[in-house]
This record gives structure tokens, sequence and C-alpha cells, in this order.
């Protein structure tokens, strides 16, 4: 289970420090990555968020498809996991 | 009950796939093509997620994976899709292989019903197409060429990178069925000159009932298929119908497992090899497909003395195995794969083919060489 919160940290890093995730969007992100505990039972959401992070982009809409995930994709799995 | 080794024909299902699908039917039951509340939102996301873990087996992007109902699917919209496309360019020359699947075989026999000139290329003794049987039969007004990935019967690894050099450059679209190899032979699928791909949930511990068809961008652009059923627009408009998200999703879980436990599974299957062609050895029986070229978790032999009939019947309590495809077992039909491979008729009748995986538990290769003894008396 700590594998795939680690996994979650460093996308999170890497979204963060080299491309466009926003503070105010890695910030909750980090929250969950560093509370396995609190996410028990949870882990598929976890995983859809491993995905969106590592696909996020902030152009996700634009064009005629979305072809990656925005920060409405982000912010939703978010929600979920605190329901 | 008999230890299951017929894992060509369909798999065991994951733990863990049953946990996801169980969550989409019980409880996450939303309508992916709704997403106008969370229960339609919750289901769209699981498909996306699915799409993408499907995807990343054969380093494809999400949106090139068009869920269907399973590899024989996959390959009629593959196969059958293009119809259109070759009457309008001219283009009416198809290539495949005398040991396709019938799921290959029947609708290239369809596009010749409708006009087009279909050209079935022989194998080798050793179960492998020679790739340069292809490169001497690729015309400029070839359209399609259709070559599986591994052998249902056999389990014989078919030579996809020798084929890729030999298309590097002709315009025929290329299709891959890869109902056996998906998720079991990973690099041979990333070979960005393979157009199509076609999968099924059930060969890699998935689901039954859900499969995909993996469409490549040329120059940013899909491969020119037509649908073969309308109404409803889902999945580009190739495959409409309301998805099964619970099979999709549980397709995606499996997909995962494919990618991280590949060489944990491979290597328990290695090990299940060295008793089953041990104890097949003590028989005599002849391998049918180069061991050398062979996936880890098939063998396809014949018994000298012992029909296949016979022997599937006297193993029943002890091991469950088959005789040829699930799709044309029943049917009694001699293998056409052997046929091809040049086989003899007493070969082709005494051959049975086993498939196991990573769950399979101990066999007691005694009993099954003592049952098989007796028979021959």
């Amino acid at each position: 289970m700590d594998q795939l919160f680690r996994e979650l940290e460093e996308a999170t890093i890497d979204q963060y420090d080299n491309k466009d995730l926003p503070k105010w969007l890695a910030d909750p992100v980090f929250e969950v990555a560093r509370n396995p505990a609190k996410y028990q039972g949870k882990e598929y959401l976890v995983e859809i968020l491993v995905a969106q992070v590592r696909e996020y982009d902030i152009y996700a809409e634009t064009g005629c498809c979305k072809w990656a995930y925005d920060h409405e994709d982000l912010k939703r799995t978010l929600r979920w996991l605190e329901e | 009950m008999a230890i299951y080794l017929d894992c060509n024909a369909t798999t065991p299902v994951e733990p863990s796939v049953v946990a996801v699908v169980t969550r989409f039917l019980e409880k996450d039951f939303g309508n992916a093509a709704s997403p106008i509340h969370d229960y339609g939102v919750f289901a769209r996301t699981a498909v996306e997620h699915a799409r993408g873990l499907v995807a990343e087996v054969v380093k494809a992007r999400r949106d090139e994976v068009i869920f269907t109902s399973g590899a024989t699917e996959s390959n009629n919209i593959a196969l059958l899709g293009f119809a259109g496309r070759g009457m309008t360019a001219g283009r009416r020359h198809v290539i495949t292989t005398a040991i396709e699947h019938k799921a290959v075989l029947e609708p290239v026999a369809e596009l010749g019903r409708l006009g087009f000139e279909v050209e079935i290329l022989p194998v080798q003794p050793d179960g492998r197409l020679d790739p340069q049987r292809l490169a001497e039969a690729l015309r400029p007004e070839t359209l399609l060429v259709s070559t599986m990935q591994v052998n249902n019967e056999t389990g014989v690894l078919q030579p996809l990178a020798e084929l890729a050099d030999i298309l590097e450059g002709h315009e025929a679209w290329w299709h891959v069925d890869a109902a056996q190899g998906f998720g079991k032979e990973i690099e041979q699928l990333r070979n960005p000159r393979i157009d199509l791909i076609a999968v099924s949930g059930h060969k890699i511990y998935g689901p039954k009932g859900v499969g995909a068809l993996i469409a490549r961008k040329r120059d940013n652009l899909f491969p020119p298929l037509q649908p073969l059923m309308f109404g409803g627009g889902q999945e580009q408009g190739l495959r409409p119908g309301t998805l099964p998200v619970p099979l999709v999703a549980g397709f995606g879980e499996a997909a995962k497992l494919a990618l991280r436990d590949h060489e944990a599974r491979r290597e328990k299957c290695r090990a299940f090899r060295v008793g089953a062609l041990t104890a097949l050895d003590w028989l005599g029986a002849e391998q049918n497909g180069a061991e050398a070229l062979t996936l880890p978790h098939a063998v396809n032999v014949s018994i000298p003395g012992i029909g296949s009939d016979r022997a599937i019947n006297a193993l029943k309590r002890v091991i469950a195995v088959s005789s040829t495809s699930a799709c044309t077992s029943h049917t009694r039909t001699p293998s056409h794969v052997l046929q091809a491979m040049g086989c003899s008729p007493e070969r082709v009748e005494t051959s049975i083919r086993l498939s196991w995986c990573h769950m399979t538990p101990e066999v007691d290769w005694n009993d099954v060489t003592a049952i098989l003894r007796t028979m021959r008396g």
C-alpha cells in the first residue's frame, strides 16, 4: 500500500517542480500521499489520482478532445477521497 | 476437481479484479455516458482510468484504446472496418496467415466475398511465419496485413519485429491479433509500426465479455475504420453501446497486474513448464511448435498412439486440457494450425494443448503419465 502512496508523492513532486501543477492543487495531493493510513480502503481512488497527476496538463481541455487530466479532474477525485 | 490446464482458452480471474468488478456492479453502477451526476462521472473516470492502464501495456495513447466485447469483435472491426476504405481507394489486396484464429480467418473470408483478393501465407513446421513470405506477398495495392502475435494452439511467438521491418515504409495497415500475447509478451506490441491490436480481458485474468481494439494514430490521424454497428457514438463512434463499466474497470485492473507482475508470472510458468515437459517426455510426446519459440505457459504435444479425445477424457479427473482452440474444439474438426505446420494426420489427431498460469497449483505428473501409459496397454 505504501508503494502506491510513494508513487503519488513522487508524481506530485515531479509535476509541481518540473511541470504545471499549481501549489493550490499540489498541497491537497501531498496531504493524501503523506497520510496512507487515513486513506486505507480507498486505494482504487488513490490509483486514479496517481494517473491523473502524472497526466495533468493545464491545457487538457483545449482542442477537439480531452487528451489529459485537468484541475477539475483532480479536484473531483480529491473530493471523492474525502467522502 | 481436476487441475485447470486450459489457460489459453480462458484464465482464472485475479482476486483484485473480482473486487473491482464487484464494486462497479454493486455500488458504483453509473453509466459512463451520463456524466451529469457523480454516478456517471465516477463511471466515466473509472473507464478512462482503465483505458490508460490498457494503453500502458503497449505504450499507446489513452485515446487509442477502443473498448469492445473481446478480441473477436476487435478483430472484426479491424478487418471489416477497412472494407469501405479499400473499395474507394482501389486497394483490395489483403494478407493474413494460415494459422490465424477463426476470429481473423472468417472476417478475412468475408472480405473475400466482398471482392477483396485474400492471400493466406503458409507457415513453417516450427509454427512460425517466415517473414520473407510477407516480403514476397506485399504489393503496392496491399490494403491490410493481419498476423497474430502468439498462436493460440501452439503458444509459438510470431516474428513481429521482423514483420515490422518489412512493413516499414509500406502504406498497408497492420493488424495484430494479440489475444494470446497481450500482457504476456510485452515488448513486441510496443512497436509503433503496428497499427491495430486486438485484445481480450479474459486471457489476462480479467472478466469475459470485454476487450479492446488499440488503434494507433498515424500522423495524428486514426486508421480509417468504419464502424460495424451504429447507435450512440460511444468509443469514438467505432463501437456504440453502453460501456459495461464493471468489465472495463476489471479489465483495467487486469492490465495493471499484467505489467506489474509480468516477470514473477513468467518465472512461475517456467518452473511449472519443467515438470510438464519432463512428464510429457517420458511418454514420448512430440512437441508441435519449436520449444525455443514457445511462450512459457503453453505447450502443444502429440502423444503417439493415444487419440486426443481419448486422452482428454481419461485425464479429466486429474487435469483439464484441450485439443485445439476453445472456439473450434466443440466442432471436432482437425486443427487447421497443425495442418498448416505440415503435421501428419496421426500427429494432428493425437495432439493436446496444455496451458497454465501463475495461479495453477502443482500437478501430480505421476498420475498423468500413469493414466496415459495404461491407455497404451
